[in-house]
């Protein structure tokens, strides 16, 4: 028998990707729709020995061609790719959802209705009639609880029923307002929405019209709707039909909707019972957690509350998972030598492979927290009130409410926070906040802040290094005024965003979300930093004269001597230097180690080898200044290559992983110049 | 009585939208929302820059301060 390819769709917030994920648990494909960033999840079921295919469409709320998720769903829809829709609405917020649920039905294709969160309309004291709402509506209706895995098997056989006969229901309306219908036909047994009669005339008008024109079109009432709507895409498609010709000037988009709208009033006041006995909890946590003066502080509390579980539990658990690493590279390592491997490819394994991805690989615990964290306040519905409590702030950097968040987790770690990008909606808000949040003085830059400000600012050292965070600050919010300024098209502060009802997060879903997120995150490991690894390591043992221990006749060196040209004006004209600022591509701690290699001072950390480096930095002539101008530097210079690994990987665009790279490298070069050469003359 | 948009109506105040006067994208979302001319909303919120917090056919939606401009009142009352 024939697969059958189910489309689940639904408004955001409507509990559809808790229920395709209790069909599917983990076992399922995430790709992205071809061309654009919005995922597409699918998954296999096997149900009375039926082969089903499930679609995850994008959470909107109307197929109209206004945003790229709505194009999207309406285009697989229409492109007759699936055989069958799953509408899954709330059954709490019926009102709303039934908007997408009714331009569904008259899409023509077969349409089952999930009522999902059944159990939250009894707590509640509401009923739905089950038996009326399908009558009214002309499909299936199915009471779901996806949380609690409750109807799942009845929606699979509704939907392989449903996907062979259309119509078998008849449906029964009646309409007050349409008794008098003096429209030639009556279309209450055909189509769940029948409109007034001036619209039906011209929907009739515009059929005829579009028949006429173009033989053999199909879902000609569908289309024939949306050209009186005005709907640009069907519009330009069938542009031989003349609307203005058929109708004259008026306009029918408003009414359209209104009159869709009316009819969803019909359905509510006939199967909605006890409609007004809604809890009003959410609206108790809403006069709190979105409190004019009190929703600010506890935001911030609740955000610090995640940092510190992001990095310090999570940095409990990096030492466990640093000595799982290190258990393994010295069984690799026992494993090579027994074997007789060579010297390099030992130290291709050991200090380059095993150095460079369990180095990443060691980041896992705090990504895993800090998107158990976020996900959990996401699904609690607490995410979309930051967009609103941060608005005001946030608008005036040009940035949306919820780039908050990103920028803030910056401080720890700029992989997870451009990760976290993905809670903003609007791409081009999602741009800009990659672009800034890696200004954010990650915590790996901070042992080179510790080393060089203690060797030279003494007592000072730590307002030197707390001075770096403020730098970092300005610079973030610098740059995200200058991009607002340089947006030519001025985006309205366009903030419009549902606030869901507060619920209990479910387990299962944020657990497949986390782990979408670990996979994601150790295939990049596994790929792209595997080989940026190997690239590294090759530079820094091998030279011209082939495999070398002395890194002082490596490539890394004589690249670094290289590019001491361009580091001079800036105060780091030394080799040395040079070579561990581009080891600190890798990742920033390894300026520290870089030089502790270099200067060949192995216990750099210490008050001991701080003295020492310290020697031998000024007998090179590096002073406090030239070490201001590294701390700089290092603050805004080049993201690690995990961190542009993750740019490409949300940006999916060179483009923009290119511009991130040298707006930063450019900017270092800039504010690392002015503060040396600036410094220089008040110091002489 | 001068035009009143829901920028300037109060929090709790129970209102009927009489026309939207947005760029026509954001028209049509706010319409496919069911924020029409003739739709009565609450303002659940205001903060100080002017983002509100409206409950429209049984949603509570957040709105910056340039939407609630373009949202034109014809009443507004206390609940």
């Amino acid at each position: 028998m024939k697969e059958i390819v189910v489309g689940f769709i639904g408004n955001p917030n409507c509990g559809k990707t808790t229920l395709f994920n209790a069909y599917t648990g983990a076992k399922l494909k995430v790709a992205n729709w071809p061309g654009v960033t919005v995922e597409k999840k699918e998954g296999a079921l096997k149900y009375h020995d039926i082969d089903f295919k499930l679609v995850d469409l994008p959470g909107i709320y109307s197929l109209t061609s206004y945003t790229m998720e709505e194009r999207l769903s309406r285009q697989y829809i229409l492109d007759d790719e699936v055989d069958v829709i799953v509408d899954v609405a709330d059954a709490s917020c019926l009102e709303r959802n039934l908007f997408l649920t009714l331009q569904l039905i008259e899409l023509g294709k077969p349409v089952v209705l999930a009522l999902n969160m059944m159990d939250i309309v009894e707590e509640r004291g509401m009923e739905i009639d089950l038996h009326r709402l399908p009558e009214m509506l002309g499909i299936p209706v199915i009471p779901v609880c996806a949380r609690k895995k409750k109807g799942l098997d009845v929606l699979m056989h509704a939907v392989a029923h449903h996907s062979d006969n259309i119509k078998d229901e008849k449906i029964i309306h009646h309409h007050p307002n349409h008794k008098n219908s003096e429209h030639i036909h009556d279309h209450h047994d055909d189509y769940t929405v029948v409109y007034s009669d001036e619209i039906e005339d011209n929907i009739d008008l515009i059929s005829d019209r579009l028949v006429e024109k173009y033989p053999g079109i199909s879902n000609v009432r569908w289309n024939a709707i949306k050209i009186l709507e005005n709907d640009e895409e069907i519009v330009n498609r069938y542009s031989e039909v003349d609307l203005k010709k058929i109708i004259g000037k008026k306009t029918y988009e408003k009414q359209v909707v209104n009159e869709k709208y009316d009819f969803i009033e019909e359905i509510i006041d006939e199967t909605l019972v006890n409609k007004n006995t809604k809890a009003a909890g959410t609206e108790k946590l809403d006069a709190i957690l979105t409190h004019n003066i009190f929703g600010l502080p506890i935001f911030l509390a609740i955000m610090a509350l995640v940092f510190f579980l992001t990095f310090s539990v999570g940095n409990i658990l990096v030492n466990v998972f640093n000595m799982g690493i290190d258990a393994l590279s010295n069984a690799v390592s026992d494993l090579l030598v027994s074997a007789n491997v060579g010297e390099t490819l030992t130290s291709l394994i050991m200090d380059g492979i095993i150095a460079g991805v369990g180095g990443i690989l060691t980041f896992l615990p705090n990504i895993f927290i800090l998107f158990l964290a976020l996900v959990f306040l996401e699904d609690s519905g607490y995410m979309s009130r930051v967009a609103y409590i941060m608005d005001g702030i946030m608008s005036k950097m040009g940035l949306s409410g919820r780039a908050f968040i990103p920028m803030l987790l910056g401080f720890g770690c700029s992989v997870p926070a451009v990760m976290a990008s993905r809670a903003l909606e609007n791409p081009k808000d999602r741009i800009k906040t990659i672009l800034v949040t890696p200004f954010m003085s990650c915590s790996a830059k901070l042992p080179v802040y510790v080393l060089f400000s203690q060797i030279f600012f003494n007592q000072y050292a730590m307002y030197v290094a707390f001075l770096m965070y403020v730098v970092s600050i300005f610079m973030a919010i610098l740059i995200a005024v200058v991009m607002g300024k340089l947006d030519k098209k001025k985006s309205q502060n366009s903030l419009l965003i549902e606030l869901p009802e507060y619920k209990a997060p479910n387990a299962g879903s944020i657990l497949i979300y986390v782990w979408e997120k670990v996979k994601d995150y150790l295939s990049k490991a596994g790929t792209t930093i595997f080989i940026a690894s190997i690239i590294i390591w090759f530079i820094m043992n091998f030279g011209p004269s082939g495999l070398t221990d002395n890194i002082s006749e490596s490539f890394a060196s004589s690249l670094g001597k290289f590019i001491v040209p361009l580091l001079a004006p800036i105060g780091l004209g030394y080799w040395r230097i040079a070579v561990s600022l581009i080891s600190g591509i890798a990742a920033k701690e390894l300026v520290v180690s870089g030089c502790s290699v270099l200067y060949g001072v192995s216990n750099i950390n210490s008050p001991d080898g701080q003295q020492i480096f310290g020697e031998l930095l000024k007998t090179e002539g590096f002073s406090s200044i030239n070490a201001l101008s590294l701390m700089i530097f290092v603050l805004l210079y080049i993201p690690c290559i995990a961190t542009i690994a993750t740019i490409k990987n949300e940006t999916k665009s060179w483009k923009w992983t290119a511009v991130s790279v040298a707006m930063q490298l450019g900017i270092a070069w800039i504010t690392s110049f002015i503060v040396y050469q600036v410094g220089s003359l008040i110091i002489r | 009585m001068r035009d009143m948009d829901a920028f300037s109506c109060k929090s709790g105040t129970k209102n009927i939208v009489s026309d939207i006067k947005l760029n026509t994208n954001l028209e049509r979302r706010l319409e496919t929302l069911g924020l029409t001319a003739g739709t009565s909303f609450e303002i659940l919120n205001k903060k100080r820059n002017g983002a509100i917090i409206i409950k429209v056919r049984g949603t509570r939606f957040a709105i910056g301060k340039d939407i609630a401009k373009g949202i034109c009142i014809e009443r507004s009352d206390n609940i």
